[in-house]
């Protein structure tokens, strides 16, 4: 596969890549064909020359190409044997069926007709594949959230969204003002100014089930890094891939202590209960004091029952 | 470095307009550019050979002629060497320039772009899709899906340190033949040759670098596998579950039935491991009660034994 392929290979592709180019725009500005292979000018003048040497075996006229660029427009002749566009790869044909795959999934239900075209294409690839290979992306977030989100940013508009935070495991609808959206561990995040917080929160795309313009009257102000963070320590008790997963920690070795800090009091309280056994949290009091009064509580109830 | 870059494209040219093999003594003869002693010659031409396969271009061995039969011959076949993608549309043109945006940055990114390139070639206008702000981007957790995918290619062996659920990491070697994304990571699903069955992974579990190593034998392509077998919402077990009015989303998302009991709902949702479950029912804590199976609630009673011993 093409992992890293030598300049004088990349350069015989574009020489192949550029004859069906050529044919089917014929008379197209030299800049604007060299913009289109993204080289300079002077290379793709240089591209043209290489290419105007060649042509089947006899290479007299009859055989060569016949390229005219002179005029600083490019228009070529017989060239039939590689007039036609090159074959995609095996690599090149997966990651557009996993590109298509995510754009099917991101397209609004009603839009018949790109889902209808998309399933066409995705056919038409996974034949050329050749091999019954399974390839499935699904996108996270809705494609209707999506562009909704993406229409507020440009337009710096406000949304109203209905939102499931995980750590308070509640359901609220708000308006924000979308500022920008991010990736982070694998997940895809919106900073938005809140107008039931009156303040920046960020919010995770996924966990928006319904994204609708609304008018926000409210001025907000440029960011104060108001919430502050809270520090914590817990001891590992038990090996587990989940609970290196779920405090982000690489290194854990049974017995260890480790320094964390999070924003949210209830992820840590929720955390360290999902941890069950493999994890004691050292400090702070206050929350250790309200896990064991909790776990206390609900071993009663499966006691009792 | 030009002169071989012309001879390059004039093997391909002489490959792909003749009718018929041409052997190694008719390429020196006729195409340009093979010079010197026949041990050169014989270099040159190998060296471009595989320079046309790193290209992704299929040079077929054969020969027909049986005045030949004891020499090789060489040809590219235009239905190999071609895009076919029969007739495409304006619309296409902009899904497939989405499909390949959404590597932007990742993996795939010249891949993707490579092909678009040769795509714009045939001459089709893209037209514009009027949704805006579709511009959805493949996560990149992993730079080892070009390795993946050379092995899916060929059906060849990947071999990787994996973390268990304990922490351990386990060598796997897997004939992979199936990849997906979803909520954001990658999966490698493929027969794992100790056990000889199917399983996935995820890739930001690998520990170091996953390895390519070459399978002779023919693999048989697993027939009823379906990717959302490796999705752990399907299972065959199941529990019967309490969740307070207005709490648990998450486990609501799993559930398969709901009977609504006023100020709680009870709800049914499958075991995939009971760590898994566990740890999701837990995170809950007051707002959740299990019912069903007893091992669960005893898993549930000995992790909250085991937090009020380590909190009090």
């Amino acid at each position: 596969m093409s992992k890293s392929i030598s300049a004088p290979l990349a350069r015989t592709a574009r020489l192949l890549d550029l004859v069906p180019y050529i044919n089917t725009h014929q008379g197209i500005a030299l800049k604007e064909l060299a913009q289109h292979f993204e080289v300079t000018p002077a290379q793709m003048n240089a591209d043209l020359m290489t290419l105007w040497m060649c042509g089947l075996p006899g290479y007299t006229h009859l055989e060569l190409m016949n390229l005219d660029f002179e005029s600083g427009f490019v228009s070529i002749g017989n060239a039939s044997t590689l007039s036609k566009p090159r074959a995609i790869t095996f690599q090149e044909c997966v990651a557009l069926l996993l590109g298509l795959d995510l754009i099917a999934s991101s397209l609004p239900s009603d839009r018949q007709d790109l889902l209808t075209a998309a399933e066409s294409l995705r056919k038409r690839l996974t034949e050329i594949l050749g091999l019954p290979i399974k390839l499935f992306v699904e996108a996270g977030t809705s494609g209707v959230v999506a562009t909704a989100i993406a229409q507020a940013i440009e337009t710096n508009s406000g949304l109203k969204i209905r939102y499931h935070s995980l750590y308070k495991d509640q359901v609220t609808e708000r308006t924000v003002v979308p500022v920008n959206l991010y990736e982070s561990d694998n997940h895809q995040y919106m900073r938005a100014f809140c107008s039931t917080a009156m303040d920046y929160r960020e919010f995770r795309v996924d966990r928006i089930d319904q994204a609708t313009p609304a008018d926000v009257f409210a001025e907000f102000p440029a960011k104060i890094d108001s919430t502050e963070k809270l520090s914590f320590s817990i001891k590992i008790m038990g090996s587990s891939r989940d609970v290196a997963e779920r405090f982000a920690i690489s290194h854990s070795t049974i017995g260890s202590s480790i320094e964390l800090s999070s924003y949210s009091r209830q992820w840590i309280e929720r955390s360290v209960m999902a941890s069950g056994e493999a994890v004691l949290l050292s400090a702070p009091q206050e929350i250790r004091a309200e896990i064991a009064k909790k776990a206390q509580l609900m071993l009663n109830r499966y006691k009792e029952a | 470095m030009s002169r071989k870059i012309e001879r390059l494209i004039n093997l391909t040219i002489a490959l792909l307009a003749t009718q018929r093999y041409l052997t190694k003594s008719e390429i020196f003869r006729t195409v340009q550019g093979y010079e010197g002693s026949a041990e050169t010659k014989e270099r040159m031409f190998e060296r471009d050979k595989d320079d046309l396969r790193t290209l992704g271009i299929t040079i077929d061995v054969g020969s027909f002629d049986p005045i030949f039969n004891d020499e090789a011959g060489y040809r590219i076949r235009s239905e190999n060497y071609q895009l076919d993608l029969g007739e495409i549309t304006p619309t296409e043109i902009s899904l497939l320039s989405l499909a390949a945006d959404a590597w932007q940055g990742a993996a795939f990114a010249d891949a993707t772009q490579s092909a678009i390139l040769k795509l714009s070639s045939i001459g089709v206008p893209a037209d514009p899709i009027d949704i805006p702000g579709l511009s959805p981007k493949l996560s990149n957790s992993s730079a080892d899906l070009e390795t993946v995918t050379a092995a899916i290619a060929s059906s060849d062996f990947l071999i990787f340190d994996y973390l268990a659920t304990n922490l351990e990491s386990q060598e796997r070697t897997i004939i992979p033949f199936a990849l997906s994304n979803r909520t954001g990571f990658w999966y490698v699903s493929g027969v794992d040759q100790e056990i000889q069955e199917v399983r996935t992974f995820r890739l930001d579990r690998v520990q170091g670098v996953i390895k390519q190593a070459k399978n002779k034998d023919p693999f048989e392509f697993p027939a009823s596998f379906e990717l959302s077998e490796a999705d752990t919402r399907v299972s065959n077990r199941s529990a019967v579950i309490d969740v307070r009015k207005g709490k648990g989303y998450a486990l609501r998302r799993l559930a398969i039935s709901v009977k609504d009991l006023g100020e709680w709902d009870q709800i049914k949702v499958p075991i995939h491991t009971l760590e898994t479950l566990g740890a999701e029912i837990l995170w809950h804590g007051e707002d959740v009660f299990v019912h069903e199976p007893a091992e669960l609630r005893e898993y549930i009673v000995k992790q909250l034994q085991a937090l009020v011993n380590n909190h009090e």
